[in-house]
């Protein structure tokens, strides 16, 4: 066990020294790993303090030069289904996050605290800050499952469209929320993220999110995700811990 | 209205991003600022939120045991704070927000230690 464990940190070693400039498909130089695929590994952040220095300011997008990121547009809800979004946003105690529940995919992907992506040419690993969640994509062409359970996370399979890491999910519960407030969906959530690596070591995230349920038509979500400017670990973190919010929200009066 | 709808979606994906835990509307007021001055008599290093709890008196001598809501530890380690950063009895001056509720609760802006120095407890509240 040791043994593999030490290849395991060897290979996650290599994938992130092993960084080596090549031409990408368009002519621009991408770090990448020693397998030649650009090289998504260590940590990233789209928002949060840990991206900001030491001054406590949570600025969401702060420094954000490219035109890619939200808007997306409105989320696009059956027309029978937004009164219900709107109840649901306006009493904070129904998001799932506030109640310490583990939050899903794309959603995840926005918190204010980082998230570690591990790359090995078989199996991307994201850890995440965010409810010390973890994802074990495999990248081998098989398909998902056909006796999945529900789950917060949902399950994912991963594979490379030339230089961007596409992600297939399927299989969530309904526990969760898209993002923004209120955004409830069904287990028939279907997610594809799109991992592109600029040549500016920044990643475009797109998560397209399909659910015949609550949808009339696919939703998109963008995000830039950054290196933080120094050197940052992920951290535990357990909501449930000291969670004294749920007994103190006041619900909105006017959804 | 399509361009509205949209600038509004984008606030609102935003705005509820700015809280790692919950959006600051729901349980404080931004338009109540308030500042107290006191004792530290309980530090609550937890997640989601740290938690200070300050005995606060006012101008006819009434002590106040006031709860003030910050950033979780992994934040605070990120902006200067460390676990005994502050200890039970310091003397703090805290500025912040006044909880909804009507509870002796506030959302935690700044924190003046005994020395002088100051470092942000929680996020502003827009």
């Amino acid at each position: 066990m040791k043994l593999i464990h030490a290849t395991f940190l060897t290979l996650v070693s290599l994938t992130a020294n092993g960084q080596s400039p090549a031409t990408t498909e368009k002519g621009s130089t991408l770090p990448r790993s020693f397998d030649g695929k650009p090289d998504l590994s260590g940590i990233w952040q789209a928002f949060g303090v840990a991206l900001f220095g030491e001054t406590g300011e949570l600025r969401p997008g702060q420094g954000t030069k490219s035109s890619w990121g939200p808007p997306v547009g409105p989320a696009p809800y059956r027309k029978e289904l937004e009164g219900k979004v709107a109840e649901l946003a306006s009493d904070n105690r129904k998001d799932p996050n506030v109640r310490c529940k583990m939050a899903g995919v794309p959603r995840i992907t926005g918190s204010v605290v980082p998230l570690e992506i591990i790359q090995t040419p078989k199996k991307v690993a994201i850890l995440y800050e965010s409810g010390h969640a973890f994802r074990s994509i495999p990248v081998d062409g098989k398909p998902h499952p056909s006796d999945l359970d529900p789950s917060y996370l949902g399950h994912s399979i991963g594979r490379w469209e030339g230089d961007t890491f596409v992600v297939d999910v399927v299989g969530f519960n309904n526990i969760t929320w898209l993002p923004g407030a209120g955004h409830f969906h069904s287990e028939a959530l279907h997610v594809v993220e799109r991992y592109a690596l600029q040549p500016d070591s920044t990643i475009y995230y797109e998560a397209t999110m399909e659910d015949p349920e609550v949808f009339t038509k696919p939703w998109a979500y963008r995000l830039i995700l950054r290196h933080p400017p120094r050197d940052e670990r992920i951290m535990e973190s357990d909501c449930t811990e000291n969670n004294q919010d749920l007994e103190h929200i006041v619900p909105s009066t006017k959804p | 209205m399509k361009r509205l709808s949209i600038a509004l979606s984008l606030v609102f994906l935003l705005s509820t991003r700015v809280l790692a835990h919950h959006s600051f509307a729901a349980e404080y007021d931004g338009k109540k600022p308030i500042s107290i001055s006191g004792i530290v008599t309980k530090i609550d290093w937890t997640n989601p939120h740290v938690y200070l709890t300050v005995d606060s008196g006012n101008e006819s001598g009434k002590v106040t045991a006031m709860v003030v809501e910050g950033h979780p530890p992994n934040i605070l380690r990120r902006t200067g704070w460390t676990r005994d950063i502050l200890k039970v009895n310091d003397a703090v001056s805290i500025t912040g927000w006044a909880s909804k509720d009507g509870s002796n609760r506030m959302a935690g802006r700044q924190v003046t230690f005994p020395d002088g120095k100051k470092l942000f407890l929680g996020p502003p509240s827009e």
